[in-house]
């Protein structure tokens, strides 16, 4: 799922301050899951603005409300007239939802309350890890099972590199050397021998660094569309 | 959109919840009680110090309220999911409790309800039954008219149960309530001798008699006639009405039931030093209530158990005893009443006065040529469907028709019957539409969760002791003082007062799963908090992340919402700071809220129940500091709450700080539970830190 | 020849090479670099160019290698991943071999968090390329050269001929997958390798056992890596921080008698201490040597490049072989 973290409250004011009715607005699903964006910190951060605001002397009406999800329509849709009594809605979603809901709030700007950061596991309890990068081609067969993508700080495929300590990573001592893990893990499936075969340069262009992405499923896609056009035609003889 | 301005929510809280709780299982309390008495709802407001909310929950269900409080045989306590941990909780001494502190609001809550229906009833009898139809039916909106055969109201209640047991200003209280609300009282008036029933039925659209068994059963023996043999009913009906009857130097007392400990005890108070009692049945056999045996006893009546009334023996008129005969068994392989015996086993139990306690049976005679048919047994026709008797309009309610029972089983067939009737005039289906009292309820608690629930043995009720309370009819016992009250309402667990969880909300992370210190949550395609497990200590709620988490037992918001009336107008010219403090309510902690003038208290069943937002709120009302108090040492009723509690303050005091107040404006406090000062104490201590930091500008 | 370079020609001759190490300083003043290529020359075979490292920005790699070039040090050329996409380095190494440069190494490159362990304030934010690893660069590297073709395919009219090099950590963890790596990157192209720095002798040559078992030996040149100890505090510090890099006790309290023979007398302890660490890895360097399946040894000798004359000559690897130019 994708983890999302705080941001400070001084970044949100700075965002924030010149309006005057301001709706703080969570999304229950990943973010709340990882105690970010859920509507618990969606009030505490619509608390946490209202006293600003007296602090700094601000009118401001700052409400907080929340549903299931901002990245489909379905779930917002029913509350935007609500959504549009307000001049921001500071979304405590991750960065899809932030843009999604954008874009469909007319004049009403739509603000990041959180920062999002990965792709992550519920490790334990309040400790969220990055384990997939998103690169759009995957090659976890290939490592046993442990992204070097998402999990090396050089993203290399033919690791280990030489900044392996004691299992941990050049970067700090809090990070697992990826490629130690795989070793120890390949070693466990019996397959080290598969990391003799060299791993060419990568292609990239699956990954971020090809642009935006998107997945159409044709199959949906075709019904959708027919769906979306009868739509429109009577829309337009209406 | 729930904010700053959340939308008006209509009534209580417990008003709120009703409806819901009504799809799940009632607490076993609940359920036990003949009229499903929300135990748990009333026992948790004693416990916040919040006794005129745990009136309106008792007497929203049941109006012999005070009656019960004295002398209901509990079938909550015996249902108690305490039992299986240590003892029951005290449901009665605490019903007791809570309505003697409300007494005044109660006494000013009494108002006339307007006759809206245009329609009036007869109520023949003014027992639980009676009367219990009568608040419901005045309740509704209908002119009702009492008839009852004694000088006051109350039936059995103020005829026959003694004043020791039952005071009769309590019984006052619960009858003042229902005839205040414009109910028409005719006394003295009983059926056949100063009015006629057709009357009656001529004078009302519809009747309900609720007549009760005001007639002894008596023995057929050799020497029961004459004088010096008593029955029950009269005997104390005479004991009710001060008509104090010459007994002699020595009573026996035929039977082992609960009326004949009545008849036992109320001898001993007339000054009769010598009572003795006789019952077919062995000690354990007897119907009597343990507690009515056992203070019996301590009262110095003796009681010859598996001995059957053979003849009384007189000399001329004065009798001079009961001839008895051992008895063999009292009930056949079936458990059916059979009494065998063994003639060549007998003696004399010698008496003065022999008073027969086998029971009782309607008196019916007025029915006699009415339109309500009574079988060849005495029993009134009667069909419970519709609570009507045979006659059209004419309904009957109570023992009369369900046979001997409890007080609060009367109240419970008042209840119907006053239903029925309302929807007889209406013009309504009557079948099918009475209240049910049968609910499905909690199951007993699971073996690891009863190993996690601290062992707190139950408080003992005080009683005068046996020497001076045989001295009078004046009750003997003594209700429990705040503090112990306080304590034992605190032993509660809450029994389905626990979690629910919203599914539109619940994203089925786990967190009520990982923070639950009794496994109640399971979490598949969202979280099922499981009742029997929770123990409603509300840890839960304030950690999910989607609030989709609620209380049955307390509204999880209410401190948010109300933090402004808390915390109170802002005086910019203050020396001192104003501090919140969250107090645990358990304990003495009610006890303990007498704080110092600046100190703003918020009680909480459990800190378990603190929310971040809570904290947060009391610091954007205004607070200079907040205080959340938890119980010192292992005290706390829940188990693994403090580090939790500990880490939501940890974070709040971040958040805090990320304004720039200053973190040490949020504080967690320790203080001895067994200690009411101490809170006052931690919490001064605070203020003193506070001050250190300064008051906020306004 | 694959590239004519004269650590090529010095492998091919079967004598043991020896390499040194020259930092480019944080300054666009070249003299640094000159300063520090006539202290080096003539006392190594080629003197590796380091490509800011520890993350810290310095004189370019390329740029500073032309210039120990002009006078008269061959240099072998750093090349990192971290900072520079497949389109930069290839681009790079053909402007390399333009201006005369032979020899490259290819490494992954510190991490840019590694701001000079934490002595400076570095980098830590930029953003890392890591387009390929040191593997494929090695495979770009010898396809340009033997196939005249860019990695994506495009010819290239005239190849960069280059002596790949690249590193070696023959005792980091996981140890047992370091043969294996050292395959990879020989499979890749790999005409010599150059070893993280070595103090544990006995592992080092339980390692290169397992080399020669594999036959990696005699496909690449092998130079065991020899890190001058300048002070018992640096020998600790290398033994508990530097990845794969672990230093034998003994060693440690050579450099500790070393420095407690000058009592409170701080410069002299230094002193004594630098002498003791010179003596020491001429042993290293020494040993390296006589290991099996080692072709030479690389001493780094950090900001201290004075120090490489006297362990070359007291190593008996001076003078340096020598060949007439084509």
């Amino acid at each position: 799922m994708i983890i999302g973290s705080q941001k400070p409250i001084d970044e949100i004011w700075g965002m924030v301050k010149d309006f005057h009715k301001v709706l703080v607005f969570g999304c229950n699903t990943c973010v709340a899951i990882c105690h970010a964006g859920g509507e618990k910190e969606a009030e505490t951060i619509a608390t946490l603005l209202r006293m600003r605001a007296s602090q700094e002397g601000k009118e401001m009406t700052v409400d907080f409300s929340s549903v299931m999800r901002h990245c489909e329509p379905e779930y917002f849709v029913p509350v935007m007239d609500d959504l549009k009594k307000y001049d921001l809605i500071l979304s405590t979603a991750c960065g899809v939802g932030v843009n999604f809901l954008s874009d469909r709030t007319g004049t009403i700007p739509v603000y990041p309350g959180i920062n999002t950061s990965f792709y992550g596991a519920v490790e334990s309890p309040g400790d969220f890890v990055e384990l997939c990068a998103g690169c759009g081609n995957c090659i976890l067969h290939l490592t046993g099972g442990i992204c070097p993508i998402a999990r090396c700080s050089k993203t290399l495929m033919n690791g280990p590199c030489g900044g392996t300590n004691k299992g941990k990573c050049e970067v700090s001592k809090d990070i697992d050397c990826a490629w130690y893990l795989i070793v120890e893990r390949m070693k466990k499936l019996g397959t080290l021998e598969k990391l003799a075969e060299i791993q060419p340069a990568r292609n990239w262009s699956t990954s971020r660094d090809g642009g935006p992405r998107r997945v159409s499923l044709e199959h949906i896609r075709a019904y959708e569309e027919q769906e979306e056009k009868k739509t429109e035609s009577e829309g337009g003889k209406k | 959109m729930s904010g700053e301005s959340a939308e008006e929510k209509k009534g209580t809280h417990f008003q709120r919840v009703a409806a819901l709780k009504e799809t799940r299982p009632y607490s076993p309390c609940r359920a036990a009680c003949p009229v499903n008495t929300d135990v748990q709802a009333y026992v948790g407001f004693i416990a916040q110090g919040r006794y005129t909310d745990a009136f309106e929950v008792i007497r929203s269900v049941n109006p012999i309220a005070s009656v019960c409080s004295m002398i209901c045989h509990h079938p909550c306590e015996q249902s108690c999911r305490r039992c299986s941990v240590d003892e029951p909780l005290a449901v009665r001494p605490l019903k007791r409790f809570a309505l003697e502190k409300s007494s005044e609001y109660r006494r000013n809550k009494r108002r006339l309800v307007e006759k809206t229906k245009g329609k009036s009833i007869g109520v023949i009898g003014s027992g639980p039954a009676g009367l219990t139809a009568v608040n419901d039916l005045a309740d509704l909106g209908y002119k009702v008219t009492i008839y009852e055969r004694h000088p006051v109201l109350g039936g059995m209640l103020a005829a026959a149960i003694p004043p020791y047991r039952l005071p009769r200003e309590a019984l006052k209280e619960d009858i003042d309530d229902v005839v205040a609300k414009g109910v028409e009282v005719k006394t003295n008036c009983e059926i056949g001798r100063d009015i006629s029933l057709k009357e009656i039925i001529a004078n009302h659209d519809a009747v309900l008699l609720a007549v009760g068994l005001s007639s002894s059963r008596s023995l057929n023996i050799p020497g029961v006639e004459g004088p010096g043999v008593l029955l029950a009913i009269p005997f104390l009906e005479d004991v009710a009405f001060d008509r104090k009857p010459d007994l002699g130097k020595k009573v026996l007392v035929i039977g082992g039931g609960n009326v004949a400990m009545d008849v036992a005890r109320s001898a001993r108070r007339l000054g009769v030093a010598n009572v003795e009692m006789v019952c077919l049945e062995s000690a354990e056999e007897m119907p009597a209530w343990k507690w009515e045996v056992d203070e019996a006893v301590e009262e110095g009546i003796t009681i010859s158990h598996r001995w059957g009334p053979k003849a009384v023996r007189r000399e001329g008129d004065k009798v001079k005893g009961l001839e008895v005969v051992k008895v063999t068994q009292v009930f056949d392989t079936n458990g059916r009443f059979s009494p065998t015996f063994d003639n060549n086993q007998t003696k004399l139990l010698e008496a003065d006065t022999i008073i027969i306690t086998i029971g009782q049976m309607a008196n019916v005679g007025f029915l006699k040529d009415s339109a309500v048919q009574v079988d060849d047994r005495g029993r009134v026709a009667w069909d419970p469907k519709t609570q009507m008797s045979s006659a059209k309009g004419v309904f009957v309610s109570g023992e009369v028709v369900t046979g001997p029972g409890s007080a609060i089983a009367a109240a419970a067939s008042g209840h119907k019957s006053a239903m029925a009737i309302h929807l007889y005039l209406q013009g309504e289906q009557i079948e099918d539409h009475l209240p049910s009292y049968e609910k499905e309820k909690i199951p007993q608690m699971p073996p690891d969760v009863i190993e996690k629930i601290n062992r707190e043995p139950r408080m003992p009720i005080k009683h005068l002791p046996p020497e001076t309370r045989c001295n009078s009819f004046a009750s003997f016992e003594f209700s429990y003082d705040e503090e112990t009250a306080l304590k034992e309402a605190g032993r509660c667990r809450g029994c389905g007062g626990g979690a629910v969880v919203d599914k539109n909300k619940c994203m089925a992370c786990l967190t009520c799963q990982r923070v639950c210190p009794y496994g109640a949550p399971v979490v598949t395609s969202y979280s099922e908090i499981r009742p029997e497990f929770c123990q409603a200590c509300g840890l839960c709620a304030p950690e999910c992340p989607g609030q989709a988490i609620s209380m049955v037992s307390y509204d999880v918001r209410e401190v948010r919402d109300t933090m402004k009336e808390i915390v109170g107008p802002l005086d910019a010219s203050r020396s001192e700071p104003l501090v919140v403090a969250f107090l645990c309510s358990h304990h003495l902690g009610v006890l303990g809220y007498r704080l110092p003038e600046n100190v703003r208290t918020v009680p909480v069943h459990c800190t378990s129940r603190v929310d971040v937002n809570d904290i947060l709120k009391a610091v954007e009302c205004g607070a200079d500091g907040v205080a959340v108090v938890q119980c010192a040492g292992g005290s706390c009723k829940y188990k693994g709450i403090g580090q939790r509690v500990a880490a939501r303050v940890e974070r709040a005091r971040q958040l805090v700080a990320m304004l720039g107040m200053g973190a040490g404006r949020v504080e967690l406090l320790t203080a001895d539970s067994s200690d009411g000062k101490s809170y006052a104490t931690v919490c001064n201590d605070f203020s003193g830190r506070i001050m250190e930091l300064g008051l906020r500008k306004r | 020849m694959k590239s004519g370079s004269n650590l090529e020609k010095v492998l091919k001759s079967g004598q043991p090479a020896v390499t040194a190490e020259l930092g480019p300083p944080m300054s666009a003043d070249p003299h640094e670099v000159i300063k520090k290529a006539n202290i080096l020359k003539g006392f190594c075979d080629a003197a590796n160019i380091t490509d800011c490292q520890t993350a810290v920005v310095r004189i370019s790699s390329i740029a500073a290698a032309a210039i120990a070039l002009r006078e008269g040090l061959e240099p072998v050329m750093q090349m990192t991943c971290r900072d520079r996409n497949r389109i930069a380095m290839q681009a790079d190494l053909l402007g390399a071999s333009a201006l005369g440069l032979k020899n490259c190494l290819c490494l992954a490159g510190d991490h840019q968090s590694f701001s000079a362990a934490g002595r400076l304030k570095g980098h830590p934010g930029a953003k890392n390329v890591y387009d390929v690893d040191t593997c494929q660069l090695v495979g770009i590297l010898k396809k340009m050269r033997d196939e005249s073709k860019q990695e994506g395919g495009d010819p290239l009219e005239v190849a960069p001929k280059f002596f790949i090099g690249a590193s070696w950590t023959p005792m980091g963890d996981p140890i047992d997958i370091r043969p294996m790596n050292l395959l990879k990157k020989v499979n890749a192209g790999a005409d010599f390798i150059q070893t993280q720095g070595i103090y544990d002798i006995e592992l080092f040559r339980s390692q290169m056992e397992k080399i020669r078992k594999m036959g990696l030996h005699e496909k690449t040149a092998i130079l065991g890596g020899v890190i001058v100890p300048k002070s018992a505090m640096m020998l600790k510090y290398m033994d508990s921080s530097v990845a794969g890099v672990s230093v034998p006790k003994a060693l440690i309290e050579r450099m500790n008698k070393a420095k407690e023979a000058a009592g409170d007398d701080k410069k002299k302890a230094r002193e004594l201490q630098e002498a003791e660490g010179i003596k020491l890895a001429v042993e290293l360097v020494q040993q390296v040597l006589e290991t099996p399946g080692v072709r030479g040894v690389h001493i780094q000798a950090i900001e201290w490049e004075s120090a490489i004359e006297g362990i070359v000559k007291a190593a008996g690897l001076y003078p340096r072989p020598t060949f007439p130019t084509e």
